[in-house]
Order: C-alpha cells, then sequence, then structure tokens
C-alpha cells in the first residue's frame, strides 16, 4: 500500500522537489552576501549600545536592496505552502478517486479504506510536513544575518520581531502544524464534497479564514499577558498624534518596550496620573503640539520646545503615562509549540473524522 | 447449493429515495448468475451492497458468509469490475498489474501477464489512453488475478461495441472454466446473458420475479395460443405469466412443471428474452391481470 501511495503521489512529490530545490538555489546564492552585508556593517563585531543603531541601519537599509525583496517573498513562500498542499495533495486525495470512479478500484483490492487511507494519509501528511519545515529552515539559515540584527534591537526596515505576524507563522515550528492542518482540510473537504475543484475552493477559504483568525484573535490569548505601566519620555518611539479639531485629543503608541527586547506588545495606550484611560491632551500641552504636528508630519527634525518629543516631555510633565499590554519575549516557544499543538489537534480531529466517514462513504 | 450471497430484507436509501428496498435473494455457488432487470430495479445497489462498496439501510447480506468488505480476507475473496470499469487514467499498464501485486495477497502474477499478452495490451500504455474494451478487459484481468471466489460484475459489457463486448465475454468465460470462479453480473443485454448465464435472476423494483437455472426456466415455460378463453380456466399447475387477446384469440406465456396436455393450445417454447420481458412487464402491472389486454406478447 506504501508503495501505491508512492506511486500516486509521484507526480506531486517531482513537482515539490523541484519547487523546493529552485527555492533553495536562490536563497543558497544570496544567503552569503547576505551575510556579508551584515558583516560589513561592523554587526558582529560591535559591542554595547552602539549596537542598536548600526542594526537599525542595516535592517532598515535592507529594504532598498536585494534582500527587501527576497525577504517578504521566502516568507511569503511558507506561507503559501501549506494552502497549496491542502489544495494539490488534500483535496484529490479522496474526491479524485470518486470523481474518476477509481475508488471502485482501489477499495475493491485485498486492502480495507482503513488502511488505504491510513497509509495515503501519513505519507501526505509527513510530505507536506517535510516539505513546509524544509523551506522554513531554509529561510531560517538564510534570514539568520536579520535574525541576529533584530536581537541586537533593530526594529526599522526588516527588522520585525519573531512576533510579527509573517516572521512568527514562517519560522520555528508553526509552519509543521499548518502544513498538517491544511493537508487534513483539503482532506475532508474531498471526503465531503466529493468533487475535487469545489473541495479545492473550500480548502482554500477555510484555510484562509484560520490563518487571518489565528494571528488577530487566537494568538495574542495563548497565554495571559502581562501589563506594565512606563514614563512617557522612556519610550523611544512613542508616537503622538493629533487628532480631532483644536489638537484636544492625542494618542500614543509604544513600539518597544526598554528592558524587554523583543516583547510582543499587544496594546498601548496612555493613562493619566490616576491610572485612568485618556485621550485628551492636557491644555497646557496644546500649543506645543499644535506646532508639533506641522512639522512632525513632515518628517524635519524639529526645533527644541516643539515637535513630537516636545510633546512627549509635556504630556509626562502633566501625569502621562503608557499602560502596555504584552507578551515576554521569553514566551516565544511557549507560544510556538501552543499554536503548533493547536493545529496538530485540528489536523487529528479532522484526520479520525475522514476515517468514519471514508467507511460510510459510497464510491 | 450453498449461497454465495444471500441477502434478506436488504434496504438502501439515498436520502429521500430508496434505490433498494427489502429485498431478499440467494446467488448460488459454481454458477455463472445474471441479474436483470429494468433501470432503477435496485441492480447495481445491490452489487454494490454485496462488494461493500455501500452499506444497508435496513436489512442484512452476507457474502461468501460474511458481511461484505468485512476484512482484508474477504476482500481478496470477491472480485468486483464497476460499471465504468475504471483505471486510473495516468497510471501505464504495468502499474496496474503491479497496483495487483501490491495489494493483494493472492496476486497470480503470471495469469494477470498472461492476459495482458493475449489482449495485446502494450504493458507500458497509459491506461487512460485505452479503449473502452480495453479499459474493460484491464479491469477484469485485474479483478481475475486477485483469484477470488466470487466474481461480480456490474454492466460490464454495456458500454462496449458488439465486438469488445463479445470477446469481453468470451475470456471471461474462459477464465470462469479455468479457476471455477461463481460470477454474478448485472446487464441489460439478454443475448448476452444467455450466451455466458446459467442461472438467471429477473429483479424488478427490488423484488425477485424469477430466479433458476437457466435451462430449468426455459423448459418450464411455454407460450400458448389458441381460441379465445378465460385464462382462469387453466389447471392449477399452469401459472400465467403473461396474456393477451384478440377478438379471436388468446396468446399466454405459462409457467407450469408439468405438460400441457390441452389439445386446443399450440404450444411454443420460449426464448430467455420473452421469458424475461415476460416477467418484466408483469411486475411492471402489479399483479397479473385478469381482463382482456392486448399486445402486451409480442
Amino acid at each position: 500500500m506504501i508503495r501505491l501511495s508512492l506511486l500516486q503521489f509521484r507526480t506531486q512529490a517531482v513537482i515539490a522537489l523541484v519547487t523546493t530545490a529552485a527555492y533553495a538555489v536562490v536563497l543558497a546564492v544570496t544567503g552569503p552576501g547576505l551575510a556579508s552585508m551584515y558583516a560589513a556593517d561592523g554587526l558582529s563585531s560591535c559591542r554595547g549600545g552602539s549596537c542598536q543603531e548600526m542594526a537599525d541601519y542595516f535592517t532598515g537599509s535592507l529594504i532598498h536592496t536585494l534582500y527587501g525583496v527576497l525577504w517578504p517573498l521566502s516568507e511569503g513562500v511558507i506561507v503559501l505552502a501549506p494552502a497549496v498542499i491542502g489544495l494539490f495533495w488534500g483535496a484529490p486525495l479522496i474526491a479524485r478517486e470518486l470523481e474518476a470512479g477509481t475508488s471502485a478500484l482501489a477499495w475493491n483490492q485485498s486492502v480495507t479504506r482503513t488502511r488505504w487511507l491510513a497509509v495515503k494519509l501519513i505519507v501526505g501528511a509527513l510530505a507536506a510536513m517535510a516539505v513546509t519545515e524544509a523551506l522554513c529552515l531554509m529561510q531560517t539559515w538564510w534570514a539568520a544575518p536579520i535574525s541576529r540584527a533584530v536581537a541586537q534591537g533593530a526594529s526599522v526596515g526588516v527588522g520585525q520581531s519573531r512576533f510579527a505576524e509573517l516572521n512568527f507563522a514562517t519560522h520555528g515550528i508553526t509552519p509543521l502544524g499548518y502544513a498538517a492542518l491544511a493537508f487534513a482540510l483539503g482532506l475532508t473537504a474531498g471526503a465531503l464534497i466529493r468533487r475535487t475543484t469545489p473541495a479545492m475552493a473550500l480548502t482554500l477559504a477555510i484555510f484562509a479564514a484560520l490563518q487571518v483568525a489565528m494571528p488577530l484573535w487566537v494568538r495574542p490569548n495563548l497565554a495571559p499577558p502581562d501589563h506594565t505601566i512606563r514614563p512617557v519620555t522612556s519610550l523611544g518611539n512613542a508616537l503622538p498624534q493629533q487628532t480631532g479639531p483644536g489638537g484636544t485629543t492625542f494618542t500614543l503608541y509604544a513600539k518597544i518596550i526598554p528592558g524587554q527586547p523583543g516583547a510582543w506588545i499587544l496594546s498601548s495606550g496612555p493613562v493619566d496620573a490616576a491610572g485612568h484611560a485618556t485621550r485628551t491632551t492636557p491644555a497646557a500641552c496644546t500649543s506645543v503640539g499644535n506646532t508639533g504636528t506641522s512639522t512632525g508630519a513632515n518628517g524635519s527634525s524639529s526645533p527644541a520646545g516643539t515637535g513630537p518629543s516636545a510633546v512627549v516631555d509635556c504630556l509626562a510633565s502633566h501625569g502621562i503615562r503608557e499602560a502596555i499590554t504584552y507578551q515576554p519575549a521569553s514566551r516565544y516557544w511557549r507560544f510556538q509549540w501552543t499554536e503548533t499543538a493547536i493545529y496538530l489537534a485540528l489536523a487529528l480531529g479532522l484526520a479520525g473524522y475522514c476515517f468514519r466517514r471514508l467507511r460510510r462513504l459510497r464510491c | 447449493m450453498s449461497a454465495v450471497i444471500a441477502a434478506s430484507g436488504l434496504s438502501k436509501r439515498y436520502g429521500r429515495t430508496w434505490a433498494l428496498r427489502d429485498c431478499t435473494l440467494a446467488i448460488p455457488e459454481g454458477r455463472v448468475t445474471g441479474l436483470v432487470g429494468p433501470n432503477g430495479a435496485g441492480k447495481t445497489t445491490l452489487l454494490r451492497l454485496a462488494v461493500g462498496m455501500v452499506a444497508p439501510t435496513g436489512g442484512t447480506i452476507t457474502v461468501l458468509g460474511q458481511r461484505p468488505a468485512a476484512g482484508p480476507a474477504q476482500l481478496a475473496r470477491v472480485g468486483f469490475v464497476d460499471q465504468q470499469a475504471p483505471v486510473y487514467a495516468r497510471l501505464t499498464v504495468a502499474d496496474h498489474l503491479r497496483l495487483g501485486t501490491w495489494l493483494n495477497p493472492g496476486w497470480d502474477d503470471g495469469l494477470a501477464r498472461r492476459r495482458i499478452r493475449q489482449l495485446d495490451l502494450d504493458p507500458k500504455r497509459r491506461a487512460g489512453t485505452l479503449s473502452g474494451g480495453q479499459r474493460a478487459q484491464l479491469a477484469l484481468t485485474l479483478a481475475l488475478a486477485k483469484r477470488p471466489e466470487l466474481l461480480i460484475l456490474d454492466e460490464p459489457v454495456a458500454a462496449l461495441d458488439p465486438l469488445a463486448r463479445r470477446e469481453f465475454l468470451r475470456s471471461l468465460m474462459e477464465a470462469v472454466a479455468e479457476h471455477e470462479v461463481s460470477v454474478m453480473l448485472s446487464s441489460h443485454l439478454i443475448a448476452d446473458l444467455e450466451r455466458v448465464c446459467d442461472y438467471l435472476i429477473v429483479l424488478v423494483a427490488s423484488q425477485v420475479q424469477v430466479a433458476g437455472e437457466v435451462s430449468a426456466l426455459l423448459a418450464s415455460h411455454h407460450r400458448l395460443s389458441g381460441p379465445r378463453r378465460d385464462p382462469g380456466s387453466l389447471p392449477a399447475s399452469q401459472e400465467v405469466i403473461t396474456e393477451s387477446h384478440t377478438d379471436r384469440q388468446t396468446n399466454l406465456l405459462i409457467q407450469t412443471d408439468e405438460p400441457v396436455l390441452d389439445p386446443a393450445w399450440a404450444v411454443k417454447p420460449v426464448s430467455l428474452e420473452d421469458l424475461v420481458l415476460a416477467y418484466m412487464s408483469r411486475a411492471d402491472d402489479g399483479r397479473p391481470a385478469r381482463r382482456p389486454r392486448l399486445g402486451v406478447v409480442s
């Protein structure tokens, strides 16, 4: 039965191998260049506080190079791989047999349907997980200089947190879970709808919805977040913005938390001295803010006493602080494992359903 | 006579439609059994139930003494060729034989290769490029080389041209003679059944209308024609299957195990086709009618 599944899997396997090989070649050719840029920017030998600026320079300048294009593309491939696998490996597995009537041939050999599905499922799921994780490991190797720069404090350009949606979903072990689920989803859709093309459409729709819902609504809640209140002056990247008529309200975002490098900031907002959320600009800061808006919006540096930093100083002196909800960087692997476990459990559940359904399925 | 297939009260419902309802029958061992009936009689459903491709909604069916598709051993004992004779279009003929080797412990590779050679099929050819007749032969080869005790074929020749049909049935008969396999096949084409079957079942609306050895059936059915008379006046041993009347004449098709002695009748033998059509049209009318009708039996 294993030999039959391999025989029938031939075409898909060849396509997957060729694609993976092409991906490997592109990364292998460009990887050393990226690493040498990292070294050329002095990041491999820097010590102490200057590192962060140099790292920012490195990740910021990459945006305008080939690497700035390859970085999102290479991650995009890993995001798409499970979906493609679910569509072209999972959905046809049962549906095409039913459509072509070959289920009448396959299920009348001296092999029970359960065993037929078990072997096909294991071969397909293992291949799906192996391909996706291989892509992931190659990209991790390629992007290692960027990851090191992020660890050194880079936060501009391609220097994004490990918790950033795209980064989290394309590194570590999450691609394993995505691949398994997408495959199982395709399989189930095929068994339910019995026709390949609609099953592919359904697989894509559900998988895309899941991949959007997961980072937006589920992942932040996988562990109870931590809370902290920080003075606004210490927030290097706090951005005051004047909104509404007359500059009477403001918003303030935290991009980093001092002392918590790499933390995943879920939400942040200003609170007054009493700890209540506030949006109203204290009257004393209104005039400072007005000038700040005009100059700040142009991106030009502000003269002393005006501009964004002046507003922040003024807000701080009126007791405004920043409340931040976040997940510490140390929870990265806990999140990776939890999310992967959820996807694998869902995939197992769907697979179990397929076994039950297949036993009753007419062919 | 032990039964290779025994069904009792067998029913299958798809949604709200009954594809088979309360069907009871027995298929004898060591015979080539033909299953005939109009479209919608439940033939395909019955065969699919017998190979375990569908599960019954109600009733029971045992095949070779076990539940259909109960396990690998049971699957190995039953060969099946589906209506469309499905094969994997992208796999070659040789791939199909390998598939058979891998999936069947009792696989007779010599038989499979010999048949492919006799059929003059190029093993390197993709199954998708085969003609309908060749595809059916390949599907039959797969089913035969499994060395089943029971071979089930659902309308195996319906899609074939007359020449391919004859070839298919001929090779089926050779295999049956050689390997002593019980066969059950369904068909619309009574002429084909006549050529290969020695046992016949007429199924109409899930019910067996008549079942028996072909020779015995032909011997016990007669076509009577004579002056007009009421069929009710026939001896109790003669069962009227169909009747037709003109003003002066009565034509009957009767079943009886005794000789027809009444000199008023001109007695003629029936063909298998007459017999099948008679039972099918009788079932169509529900009960045998006792009123004069015209032109039922030609």
